[in-house]
């Protein structure tokens, strides 16, 4: 019973941020300079009633509360508006984007994954070695590259002077986009690496050291299980924590290699509608950047009771 | 024929320190062997070197044989082999010795399904058996638990069943109560004797309680620095120490018979009975209205009492729990000069009760009177809580936590009194040199950090700063439990001796009865947030009446062959009860 309750509570809580959220990203619109009118008609002189008639048919002319309103209203409902560049819908103009960006983020999502699970486990497995240290200098590094940086490196070495992958565009569909995406994710995955690597490190290492493994080890386990089903078992629930915390960060940061890279993705679109004023696109995608780490942190924290047993009774995380 | 025989071990760390110097000793099946030591005598190097466990990088000489089988220098197959058939371990703290992550059953079949290839009902039968075998309650109900929701004792029993999986030939139990409090410990003492008699097992026994080494023991091993100081039937040691050292173990040693050792001082504590008094049973719904009224005229107050604490109650509420009585309704006296011990086991409240006095906590009902002045509120202003200060100090458990490890010892002390006086610093300094000189230390230590000082050194660190302020009451919370026997003897020692030359009021809080008789010469018994007893700590022990006084005094490990001591011999079976 307490578990549904805690759920329930959770789903309340992500409600409340999602709210507060589209309170602030709506009314930011307010904060910035620029009019959209004015992009609309392309730098034309315009007529004071053309100027009218384009506020009264995005409704613009309303108050902003008013606005507001119709535009929560159209979200609840899917709706998200028309956008100003493309005079199309804007869930359209998304959803068209939205797989380009699903794949560079699930698969840099997976090399930070794989790649720094890996790293920290080996590191923390040599503790103390010349190993350990050289994996801990070469995350560091790693994670001081911008992902801008790091994009131009890998274009400059993989695309064009090995040849061995494209450099721009998102291919045709299927396996083609895959091997297209392969030098954006290696990008974008570079920065996260190092914190996923160094917080499986130092929660490997804590557990390492606990009493409980060296239990585990005076009763015969092979070391290989000792580590698996006591060490790694133990240390999931920090990793998971940071994990979702970097989800904003990996949303943002695909903007920036999208556009490196010439993909026609959801971040790159964010950058161009900023840059033209485009607020139903702009409003829309950080709606759903918002929503996405609220839902993958939310998802996290009910998963919680489940890694460490403990949480469910209230007790201490140890 | 021997099971275990260890021949000269020796043990190197990698950066050249040798712990262990030649240690040799031998078990035969069926056999009790005592490791005895203090801390860093290399007491659980040793045992964990039989199974192989050994400190990285470690170089080893000399050899160990588990039933005629070398363990130095195996094969990591023959090392995994030994550990899951012929020799297991049960470690000290059981909370921290099962993964909190697992249940417990996945806990007691894990090395049967993994490493032995059974089925996981095979293994789960298997399981149920052995928690029987240990007196587990509800082994079908435990099977599904996680080890956060059993307590300590029920948790090293499952530990105990866990090193029983593979029938090991030899068990090793490293302080395997030591975690514990004294009346569960004699449940798992009584288990562990009982499982040695049915199966046969030789067993290793380390412990740094020679009242409990005498009581499980055939022979002891007496370890010190990593070299044998002694070794002989359990009853000569103890009985006629031959060594230098074992002499002085064994006089360190607090019992609970015998003359006491604790300097008779000052005049006598006047404790406090409650109203309805120490029947605590028989108290229901009696709360209402102020106890202190009725006390002042059931007897007149002795002008004197420096603490006085009437009707003390700590309710903790949590959320969605259940609210937890810490202090229930708790009275008691001090005189000036006077020592009072206060007794109980983990979860008695006498921790909280300490909190509350030095305005750590706050009370729920009831008041705190030092020296005639009200000290029940939380101080609420600087001024409140230097005065507050001024008139309570406490003596932490842990002299490893309870100094600041980047400030030198002088440093730490001069600062608590220029909080408390204006002295200039020379002054200071000058008193800070009287205070070491009174606990012990010399002028060198003034400039010592913390962590290049012994356990014993720094909690005597501790007691000069909590003196520095001239406290009207020195409260002491389990001061010496963290303390090796000797080291704890002369912290004891030391607050006799203050007391004697400063006539300072003590309360002296601890779970061993053994202890405070040794400083107090009156003593409360909490149980459970209530005072059930109180009266001079001589009556109590000869004559306890509480029951649970006297389940505590039964429960306090005795030698089987001193007919003196008050309760009878640990038995292999049948007193498993307290869980």
């Amino acid at each position: 019973m307490s578990a549904l309750r805690r759920v329930l509570g959770k789903l309340g809580g992500l409600l409340l941020t999602l709210f507060l959220a589209s309170l602030l990203v709506f009314f930011s619109r307010f904060l910035v300079p620029g009019d959209p009118v004015s992009f609309l008609l392309r730098g034309r002189k315009p007529s004071p009633e053309a100027v009218a008639a384009v506020n009264a048919q995005y409704g613009l002319d309303l108050p902003p509360w008013q606005q507001y309103l119709s535009w929560i209203g159209g979200v609840l409902h899917g709706d998200f508006g028309r956008s100003l560049q493309y005079r199309q819908d804007v869930g359209a103009v998304i959803g068209e984007r939205m797989p380009v960006t699903l794949g560079l983020v699930v698969m840099a999502g997976l090399m930070i994954a794989i790649v720094g699970l890996a790293a920290g486990a080996i590191a923390a497995l040599n503790r103390g070695r010349v190993l350990d240290r050289s994996i801990l200098i070469g995350l560091t590094a790693l994670g001081a590259i911008p992902s801008f940086v790091g994009a131009i490196v890998l274009i400059a070495v993989f695309a064009v002077q090995l040849g061995w992958f494209p450099s721009f565009g998102s291919g045709d569909g299927g396996i083609d986009t895959l091997y297209h995406l392969v030098l954006p994710s290696t990008a974008l995955a570079l920065v996260f690496v190092v914190l996923v690597g160094k917080v499986t490190r130092s929660s490997m290492v804590d557990q390492l050291g606990r009493e409980h493994v060296e239990v585990a080890t005076s009763r015969g386990l092979r070391r290989g299980t000792v580590i698996r089903r006591h060490v790694f078992r133990n240390s999931i629930g920090p990793i998971l924590t940071v994990s979702g915390l970097l989800v904003a960060g990996l949303l943002v940061a695909s903007s920036i290699v999208e556009s490196a890279f010439g993909l026609a993705g959801v971040g790159s679109l964010l950058v161009q509608s900023v840059s033209r004023l485009d607020f139903p696109v702009v409003q829309a995608i950080v709606l759903l950047i918002v929503f996405a780490f609220v839902a993958v942190n939310a998802v996290i924290d009910i998963l919680e009771p489940v890694i460490d047993p403990r949480a469910a009774a209230g007790g201490g995380a140890r | 024929m021997t099971l275990l025989s260890i021949d000269e071990l020796s043990l190197d760390l990698h950066d050249g320190t040798r712990l262990l110097h030649g240690v040799s000793l031998e078990i035969a099946a069926g056999e009790t062997v005592g490791l005895v030591g203090e801390s860093g005598s290399g007491k659980s190097l040793t045992a964990r070197s039989v199974l192989g466990l050994l400190p990285p990088r470690a170089a080893t000489a000399g050899s160990i044989r588990v039933d005629g089988r070398e363990v130095l220098g195996a094969s990591r197959r023959d090392l995994l082999a030994l550990r899951r058939t012929s020799a297991s371990m049960v470690f000290q703290d059981p909370r921290t010795s099962i993964n909190p992550a697992r249940t417990i059953g996945d806990h007691l079949t894990e090395s049967l399904r993994v490493c032995g290839g059974w089925s996981a009902r095979d293994a789960t039968r298997r399981a149920v058996e052995l928690m029987e075998s240990v007196r587990l309650p509800r082994p079908d109900e435990h099977l599904r638990q996680y080890p956060h929701e059993l307590s300590g004792g029920m948790l090293q029993r499952v530990m105990i069943a866990g090193a029983l999986t593979g029938s090991p030939r030899l068990l090793i139990c490293d302080e395997p109560t030591a975690a514990l409090d004294v009346t569960t410990q004699a449940g798992i003492v009584s288990v562990l004797l009982e499982q040695r008699e049915t199966r046969g097992m030789g067993v290793l026994f380390i412990t740094h309680d020679l009242n409990l080494a005498a009581a499980m023991c055939d022979r002891v091993v007496v370890l010190s620095g990593g070299r044998v100081e002694e070794r002989g039937l359990a009853r000569e040691v103890f009985g006629n120490p031959q060594a230098a050292y074992t002499k002085r173990l064994v006089a360190a040693t607090p019992t609970l018979a015998g003359a006491p050792g604790g300097d008779s001082v000052g005049p006598a504590v006047v404790v406090e009975r409650i109203q309805g008094g120490s029947d605590a049973t028989g108290r229901a719904g009696s709360v209402a209205g102020p106890p202190g009224d009725r006390r002042a005229e059931a007897a007149p107050v002795p002008p004197q009492a420096l603490l006085d604490i009437r009707g003390l109650s700590k309710t903790y509420r949590r959320s969605g729990r259940e609210a937890v009585t810490a202090v229930d309704d708790v009275s008691l006296r001090v005189e000036r000069g006077g020592a009072l011990g206060v007794v109980g086991e983990s979860g008695s409240g006498k921790s909280t009760l300490a909190r509350i006095l030095v305005g750590l906590e706050a009370a729920d009902a009831g008041e705190v009177v030092v020296d005639g002045r009200a000290r029940t509120s939380l101080p609420a202003s600087r001024a409140a809580r230097l005065a507050h200060a001024r008139s309570v100090q406490m003596v932490f458990q842990d002299p490893y936590l309870s100094l600041d490890p980047r400030l030198s010892v002088g440093r730490a002390i001069e600062d608590a009194l220029h909080l408390h006086s204006h002295a200039t610093s020379r002054d200071a300094r000058a008193r800070v040199l009287r205070l070491l000189d009174q606990v012990g230390l010399e002028e060198r230590h003034a400039d010592a950090r913390p962590r290049t000082l012994s356990g014993g050194q720094r909690q005597r660190v501790a007691i000069a700063r909590a003196l520095a302020i001239e406290p009207d009451l020195l409260v002491l919370d389990e001061a010496t439990s963290a303390l090796d026997v000797s080291v704890q003897a002369q912290v004891l020692d030391l607050v006799a001796s203050i007391r004697r030359h400063r006539g300072l009021t003590v309360l002296f809080i601890s779970h061993d009865l053994a202890v405070v008789r040794r400083v107090c010469e009156d003593t409360v018994v909490m149980h459970r947030g209530r005072i059930v007893e109180g009266g001079s700590t001589a009556a109590i022990l000869a004559a306890p009446q509480h029951p649970y006084t006297r389940r505590l005094i039964e429960s306090v490990p005795r030698p089987g062959w001193d007919p003196a001591a008050a309760g009878a011999p640990l038995e292999p079976a049948g007193r498993g009860q307290g869980v």
